[in-house]
């Protein structure tokens, strides 16, 4: 099931109208964590690493969990920032290889509601990249991550 | 970062757990219990895979520098890929530190781009690219490469163009896996064949290619049978050989050169 706001295209006018408002909702609210995403990956800038436009988002429960799997390469470094505008939320993030094993660095860190992941590669190939909000004021919290490397 | 607005939401590839342990962080998780799509993954950008390479060994980045300004398409799938390769050949200029070819890149992706509709979106940045080209600034050159593929692929999901974002990326990937493909072929690492291992990328990519039925593009189907070659051979646990290497380059070559003229 994909998410996007623009996935009401096959579903004719009058449902797509009736969608519009609330999916405009939903996006203001995920470009707001993305904001916060990328207020955690900001310091990280200045040390040379190059933060991707593209990012991940949606909305979770509380102790709810997603993953993404994404493709990384052996002799990049990697960071991951979680972010929600909801203040009150702890948000957690790690990286896991494709064996199921927690790969991440041991500065990885959580702090409210932004976290962070490193990851240095040991190998090339797919890494799972688990998203939790562990709990939250609200009964849906927007997430967004973003990525960074050098 | 200027782009907050590309909701690039996971679906297929998240999954939902039942209740987290959020206290005590598991060391391992049952990776079966995942889904084993990988849509709406986040293709790396060219310099990704390039910086890798870099680290391992020097490389010669003028050599790949394209200086061909390529062909001329009117069919928008055609374009699409073309803007993709194009993009990546801006990643090389930059590797190459070569000022001249990133304005030229610049001002062919803008070509490119009105050529699908979406021009617009992009003048900004390519002004930003010549720019920062000029500074000789190449990290706001990279980042600029990676918000005006960025900024062409919303501007192609705000108008339901969703597939042909998708062959920008493909046309970017191929093109990128070429030269991969090419470097570590010249000088063979098994740490270099290692950064072909992307076997959920060229899955993500065949799954897109398959939902493309009404685009009657020849050299598509050529790109979807050529993937069902190299998948094999990037698939394996086992290093990857000088032989695999060749054998993927002699493929991303020919597809490469289809997507820049009108042979095919």
């Amino acid at each position: 099931m994909r998410l996007t706001v623009f996935s009401t295209r096959r579903v004719g006018w009058l449902v797509a109208a009736a969608l519009a408002l609330p999916a405009v909702s939903s996006r203001a609210s995920v470009d707001d964590a993305h904001s916060f995403a990328l207020e955690a990956a900001e310091p990280y800038v200045k040390q040379g690493y190059q933060i991707r436009e593209d990012y991940w988002g949606g909305d979770l429960g509380a102790t709810e969990k997603k993953a993404v799997r994404q493709q990384l390469f052996k002799g990049n470094d990697y960071w991951f920032w979680m972010g929600t505008e909801v203040e009150q939320a702890k948000v957690s993030v790690h990286i896991y290889d494709s064996d199921g094993k927690l790969a991440e660095q041991t500065d990885s860190w959580q702090k409210g509601h932004f976290a962070a992941a490193h990851l240095v590669p040991k190998a090339t190939g797919s890494y799972f990249i688990i998203v939790t909000v562990d709990s939250s004021s609200e009964d849906r919290t927007h997430w967004a991550l973003v990525y960074g490397f050098k | 970062m200027r782009s907050f607005f590309k909701l690039t939401l996971v679906g297929s590839c998240v999954f939902s757990l039942a209740s987290a342990q959020a206290a005590e962080v598991p060391k391992h998780i049952d990776v079966k219990r995942l889904s084993k799509t990988v849509e709406d993954v986040v293709v790396p950008l060219p310099n990704e895979i390039f910086g890798a390479l870099n680290k391992l060994d020097s490389v010669n980045w003028k050599e790949f520098v394209r200086t061909n300004k390529g062909t001329n398409f009117t069919e928008r799938p055609r374009i699409a890929l073309l803007l993709g390769a194009t993009i990546a050949d801006g990643f090389i200029a930059v590797q190459a530190e070569d000022a001249p070819s990133v304005r030229e890149i610049g001002q062919r992706v803008v070509r490119l781009a009105k050529g699908i509709g979406v021009g617009n979106s992009i003048v900004p940045h390519a002004k930003a690219i010549t720019e920062a080209a000029d500074r000789r600034d190449w990290v706001e050159v990279r980042n600029e490469l990676d918000r005006t593929q960025n900024s062409v692929q919303q501007a192609m999901n705000e108008v339901h163009d969703e597939k042909l974002s998708q062959l920008v990326s493909l046309g970017g990937w191929l093109r990128g896996t070429e030269v991969l493909t090419a470097v570590v072929d010249r000088h063979f690492s098994v740490d270099g064949a290692e950064l072909l291992h992307q076997p959920d990328l060229l899955e993500y990519f065949q799954r897109k290619l398959a939902n493309m039925a009404e685009f009657h593009v020849p050299l598509l189907g050529q790109i979807r049978s050529s993937l069902v070659e190299v998948k094999p051979i990037i698939e394996t646990d086992n290093p990857i050989s000088a032989a695999s290497v060749k054998k993927i380059n002699q493929i991303t070559s020919r597809l490469d050169e289809g997507i820049v003229t009108r042979l095919q």
